[in-house]
């Protein structure tokens, strides 16, 4: 059942309180089609930790951190950001996020999809370019500065969409299964890029997934819903040393045994997704 | 042979075999029927109603200044060139001049408030609710029939054809703007908000890109609209413009000055919409199509 309000690693306890999610549901539709997504969830979120939101396909991962981001609104409970109850259509400028869709502004080349927000911030254009290729750097996407993006592949465009939320520095990271249409190997490239920064910049990252071994790869705590209507199933400390190793991880010990307990409880929600 | 040089001659044959037709094929007429087969060239090749090539080239010599009244050719005499082309009574080139101006000015007042409108109410549904039947109903009236109200209105002189061009141009742009505005990706909006952009900055950065290639869609079509509101204008009363050449030369039958002033629109025409394609390849080059040619 629900673990209220837990937090999963030890570590972060006594951090500050950055994300209090508190009995959140969500029903799509009204009258006689009423769809439920997400039935009273809760947990909070504390300064720096890393959580992904596992679940089968539809159990209302999406729904949960739109909710969260404000996108959508809540059909019930309570939501707070850093102390502030979230109004859905109000942006908070602490957040970042990054689309499931891909989102990369196709009339931008690639430098200045990465440079929007720092050009609506008017940062001055040396500073911004500064920035930009630094991060440009980090993306490792040196040579494409002034590609359109219709001609990147899928997993390029999808580091210009991470890079873009990232320059700006969000405290608070939201991510809904961003790297969810790329290839396995694509992807272990983007884990390792994304683990360097989390683990020199250490933000409040949500991320959504329904993929086990990015969840164990990335986060500090796995949050598993059932499928739907979204509950909270279990919460799963993961307590393996950083910095992490995106491909070396897999081959130890411990990462082998968390994998086999938490893909015993996801199985049945797959089986439940299966039933319906 | 290539594909290319068989097209290059088609076009070239066919040109040539049109101005044929159209300088001796009524010459034809009498032989042909001698054996019975007059009726192989129609009575519309008469050039009591279409002129000659010849002729008409004669008209644009004269029209155009380029022989002079007083005798001479104007690159021998550059003075009574200038002194025929702003003659009291008008060029071919003063009248064309007019031409263009109005089109100009009717195409670019109705494009800006057709891209203005159209995305002002593309962004707000209640605007878009309150102006929906005014706009549905002036769009189904046909334009043509208002441009004696507008030269009522506006006058013989620019402004009555300039505003003739401008409803028909406006309409076009506002709608495919519109539509452009509405069907902007719902997450690129989001994502623009999420790094920090105000409603206005969203407009300019995410609405007014996407939406270009719908206003653009609709261009070449507004460029075709402003030169028939002006004629049309011309037509039905005005002091000057190839309009009026047009309709003057109706009156007395100078078929060969009509002749002139269409193919003097028909460049106009090709010129301005090659001029348009070639500023969309350059704004839209992000797009899959636009790079592809640009690859070629
Ligand atoms: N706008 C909507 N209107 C009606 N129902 C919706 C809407 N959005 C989502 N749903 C329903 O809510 C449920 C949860 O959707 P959600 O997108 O959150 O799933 P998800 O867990 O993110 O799935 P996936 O992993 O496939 O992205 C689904 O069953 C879906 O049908
Ligand atoms: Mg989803």
């Amino acid at each position: 059942m629900a673990n209220e309000g837990a937090s999963g690693s030890e570590a972060s306890a006594g951090r500050a309180l950055r994300i209090e999610v508190r009995n959140l549901s969500k029903t799509f539709g009204s009258g006689g089609g009423n769809v439920p997504a997400v039935d009273r969830v809760s947990f909070d979120l504390r300064q720096g930790e890393f959580v992904a939101l596992l679940g089968p396909s539809g159990c209302g991962k999406s729904t949960i951190l739109n909710m969260i981001a404000g996108l959508i609104p809540h059909s019930g409970g309570d939501i707070r950001v850093d102390g502030t109850a979230v109004e859905a259509g109000r942006v908070m400028p602490q957040v970042g996020y990054v689309f499931q869709r891909d989102t990369v502004f196709a009339w931008r080349t690639v430098a200045r999809n990465i440079g929007y927000g720092l050009e609506i911030k008017g940062v001055p254009k040396v500073e911004r370019e500064a920035r930009v290729a630094r991060m440009i750097a980090q993306a490792r996407l040196k040579g494409f500065e002034n590609a359109f993006p219709l001609t990147l592949s899928g997993g390029m465009r999808q580091r210009v969409s991470l890079m873009r939320a990232l320059i700006m520095e969000p405290q608070i990271l939201l991510m809904d299964e961003p790297f969810g249409a790329l290839d396995t190997h694509t992807k272990l490239e983007m884990h390792q890029i994304l683990l360097e920064m989390w683990e020199r910049e250490r933000q409040t990252v949500v991320f959504v997934t329904h993929d086990l071994s990015e969840a164990l790869t990335l986060a500090d705590r796995i949050i598993l819903l059932s499928a739907r209507p979204g509950r909270i199933k279990e919460d799963f400390a993961v307590p393996f040393p950083r910095p992490r190793d995106a491909i070396k991880l897999r081959e130890t010990a411990a990462y082998g045994e968390l994998f086999a307990k938490v893909w015993h409880s996801l199985g049945e929600e797959f089986a439940a997704t299966k039933a319906e | 042979m290539s594909t290319n040089s068989i097209v290059h001659i088609g076009r070239w044959g066919l040109l040539a075999f049109m101005l044929a037709t159209w300088q001796w094929g009524w010459n034809l007429k009498a032989p042909l029927g001698q054996i019975g087969l007059g009726w192989l060239v129609p009575t519309v090749l008469d050039p009591y109603f279409v002129s000659k090539p010849t002729l008409i080239w004669n008209r644009f010599l004269e029209l155009g200044c380029l022989a002079l009244p007083r005798g001479g050719w104007a690159w021998n005499d550059p003075q009574g060139f200038l002194g025929c082309v702003w003659s009291p009574k008008g060029s071919l080139w003063s009248h064309t001049l007019a031409t263009l101006r109005n089109t100009f000015w009717g195409f670019l007042v109705g494009v800006s408030s057709g891209v203005a409108v159209g995305l002002l109410l593309g962004r707000s549904e209640t605007l878009a609710r309150i102006f929906e039947p005014y706009i549905v109903a002036f769009n189904s009236l046909p334009r043509v029939a208002l441009v004696p109200l507008i030269i009522i209105m506006f006058g013989l002189g620019d402004v009555s054809k300039v505003v003739t061009a401008l409803t028909l141009v406006f309409f076009v742009v506002f709608f495919n703007t519109f539509e452009g505005t509405r069907s902007v990706d719902r997450d690129l909006v989001n994502a623009a908000r999420f790094l920090g952009a105000s409603d206005w900055q969203v407009t300019w950065t995410v609405y007014v890109p996407s939406a270009l290639a719908w206003v653009f869609a609709s261009l070449s079509p507004a460029i075709s609209f402003a030169l028939i509101g002006v004629i049309v204008g011309e037509f039905i009363g005005s002091e000057r413009g190839l309009g009026k050449i047009i309709i003057e030369a109706e009156a007395q039958l100078q078929i060969a000055d009509m002749m002139v002033a269409l193919i003097v629109l028909m460049v106009i025409g090709v010129a301005l919409v090659l001029v348009f394609r070639a500023i969309e390849r350059r704004l839209l080059r992000w797009q899959r199509h636009h790079a592809e040619r640009a690859q070629n």
